[in-house]
């Protein structure tokens, strides 16, 4: 609980920082929000290990294989990380380039997903009588 | 990893600018910019490594 004040905290005091630097030296106000929210990040990933170890716990007791749950949870992790270095990208001005970001995630989360599609089309076709 | 890196980056910024400024002012323009450059890159090198480790969080965190 007390790590929503830190995260609040680490977020102002960036803001200030950068609002502190920018007009002394524009280059390293990126910088400092950069720092900023990378250490944010790296905050809330250690606060997700409960939620994660909660999910593998789920699904041992279902029986999915593992390697559909691994597969998922590549998956967010690359939005996240997407999210991250696309918003940085907007934030420094290169909007275009931040567009780029998303659109190359979404690439590579598709062709992470197909071997998913396929395992469902395969449950259909094992489903539907020959 | 903390808010220490924040300041320390203000720090280094606020100093390379000073420094600059001093330099520039004393005639010595091309040192002026190279101490700028030098600033830039210790901060650079410093975030780097904050989002290499971010990078290793999640690189463990999701199985990659």
């Amino acid at each position: 609980m007390e790590l929503i004040f830190k995260i609040v905290a680490i977020g102002m005091i960036t803001c200030i920082a950068t609002l502190i630097i920018k007009p002394i030296r524009s280059d390293f106000a990126l910088m400092i929000a950069l720092a900023g929210g990378v250490i944010i990040l790296v905050m809330l990933l250690n606060y997700l290990t409960s939620v994660f170890d909660t999910f593998n716990l789920i699904i041992n007791s279902t029986g999915i294989s593992s390697s559909l749950y691994s597969l998922v949870l590549k998956i967010v992790g690359i939005g996240y990380l997407i999210e991250f270095s696309a918003s940085m990208c907007n934030d420094s001005g290169n909007s275009s380039l931040g567009d780029k970001i998303l659109f190359g995630g979404k690439i590579v989360i598709m062709v992470m997903a197909l071997p998913i599609i396929t395992n469902i089309l395969q449950i259909i076709a094992e489903l539907l009588p020959a | 990893m903390g808010v220490e890196i924040i300041f320390k980056i203000a720090a280094i910024g606020i100093l390379t600018a000073i420094v600059g400024q001093i330099l520039k002012q004393t005639g010595k323009e091309e040192i002026s910019s190279l101490a700028t450059l030098a600033g830039l890159i210790i901060v650079l090198l410093m975030v780097l490594g904050l989002v290499g480790n971010l990078f290793d969080t999640i690189k463990t965190m999701f199985n990659f």
